[in-house]
């Protein structure tokens, strides 16, 4: 009963998209990261800083640079647009690959001219953009830069919204944490193809078992539910 | 044996096509029954969208008839109408879709209603809802609830729910699923109160089932949670 094992049988997660170290000051400590993700098939993680995230991005990223078992995503501040494309530019010389943008936890909007200032410089520097907030207003300071983009919070209800920006932008992808729906990653994988499908549990914030459970029970090609499972991401952050 | 309680039945507007989904969805995490509303009854028309329902239920769906607080000669009919048959056992009814708020003067003359029919109601609750939603419990004799959702991110509000009347009843379904949600409902509230509901065929079963899953509960309460109190509450027969 309830035998989760059971059901999501052979798959593994071979790169998560959505991790995070770090607390959130206003919630509970969480439990230590790789004990979450130890007790699930997810062999290794994208992280994030949440210290970066929430107070100091230098000391922040350079935390999450000295993790070697993750693969290090760097975070920038949108309330402060000048130091961020100064962090960009330092974390790109140190190899980083991804930054993740936190417009929700810093209260900034999509139409702040910092997220698109800050689109601009990922772009002139090649670093993919992972991002919290809403799809139907982050697409649009993220579109017409040739950005690879992955979209963190697109939730199903948002979904129509996540498929027609991607039909005109082929760097635009999706975490299917939120894609939780009985069809939702059926439809996408339909119409833009399973390769801007990634997997992201959130450790150690959310249960990573949901959308491990729900990759496994989909009707994707087992190709296809491997390139979620890790395969995409290691294109976008490990090309 | 798996129960779902808060099931639907029908289209929805969202970019999703599940209307004929209802058994397959239920198929893949072994969910044997569900108590399904007429999405049309929720969100738009009571009378047509119960009347469509009793149609189509089948021998694994049993049926909530939707009352519209707004509405209630209409409910009236439709529960005189449908609860003698024996293939609806409770009432749906949706805060939102109708205007009610749980403290709304017709939300109570509704809650009267199906407390004089001597049948359990499941209402949508979310936030601190959920108290509003004991206070009310408590004020009608007889009356059993089931607060749907268990207030989402309201958790620990409908904690303090349960514990204070024991005729309301819990069920965990929501798209989100933060990590030890369930663990800790299930360590506060009498397990009896517990029970297990999805929202499909608008959220995919992943996500209540993988929360739960998540909880590695005693199979004693597992086996509650699943089916037992479910079976109790609407009076099932179980084979």
């Amino acid at each position: 009963m309830f035998d989760a094992g059971n059901l999501i049988g052979e798959l593994e997660v071979t790169l998560d998209i959505d991790v995070l170290v770090g607390a959130h000051p206003d919630r509970d400590v969480p439990r230590p990261v790789l004990d979450v993700l130890g007790e699930h098939p997810i062999r290794h993680a994208a992280a994030a800083s949440l210290r970066a995230a929430l107070f100091d991005v230098e000391s922040g990223n350079d935390e999450i640079l000295a993790r070697r078992e993750f693969t290090p995503v760097a975070a920038v501040d949108l309330r402060d647009p000048i130091g961020a494309a100064r962090e960009l530019e330092r974390v790109a010389g140190l190899g980083v690959r991804a930054v993740r943008l936190f417009p929700e936890e810093q209260g900034v909007e999509a139409g702040f001219p910092s997220v698109r200032h800050v689109a601009r410089r990922c772009a002139a520097l090649g670093l993919a953009v992972l991002t919290g907030g809403d799809v139907r207003r982050f697409w649009q300071p993220l579109s017409g830069l040739g950005l690879d983009v992955v979209f963190l919070d697109t939730h199903f209800y948002h979904l129509g919204d996540f498929l027609v920006a991607a039909q005109e932008e082929p760097g635009f992808h999706t975490s299917t944490r939120l894609l939780n729906s009985p069809d939702a990653l059926e439809i996408a994988a339909a119409e833009t193809g399973a390769s801007r499908l990634l997997y992201g549990s959130r450790a150690p914030f959310y249960e990573p078992l949901v959308p491990l459970l729900r990759l496994a029970t989909s009707g994707l090609k087992p190709d296809e539910v491997a390139a979620v499972a890790g395969g995409n991401a290691r294109r976008l952050l490990h090309p | 044996m798996i129960i779902d309680v808060h099931a639907h039945w029908g289209p929805w507007f969202f970019t999703m096509d599940v209307a004929e989904a209802n058994h397959a969805t239920m198929d893949r995490y072994g969910i044997d029954l569900a108590i399904v509303s007429a999405t049309e009854a929720v969100i738009y028309d009571a009378p047509a969208g119960n009347r469509a329902l009793a149609e189509a239920l089948t021998d694994r769906l049993y049926g909530y008839v939707t009352v519209n607080p707004r509405r209630l000669a209409d409910a009236e009919r439709d529960l005189a109408a449908y609860l003698p048959t024996g293939r609806f056992v409770g009432v749906k009814i949706h805060t939102d879709y109708t205007g009610s708020p749980v403290t709304s003067p017709q939300m109570r003359r509704a809650l009267e209603l199906v407390a004089s029919y001597g049948v359990p109601a499941l209402v949508h609750t979310w936030g601190a809802s959920v108290l509003d939603l004991a206070r009310v419990c408590e004020e009608i004799d007889g009356l059993r609830v089931i607060a749907g959702h268990m207030g989402a991110d309201g958790f620990r509000h409908a904690i303090e729910a349960a514990r204070a009347c024991e005729r309301l009843y819990l069920e965990p379904c929501w798209s989100h699923f933060p990590a030890g949600r369930i663990a800790e409902v299930v360590a506060a509230v009498d397990h009896r109160q517990l029970l297990f509901g999805t929202d499909a065929t608008l959220i995919d079963p992943s996500s209540a089932y993988g929360a739960v899953a998540a909880a590695r509960l005693e199979p004693g309460v597992a086996e509650l949670i699943a089916w037992r109190n479910a079976a109790s509450l609407f009076n099932l027969e179980i084979p």
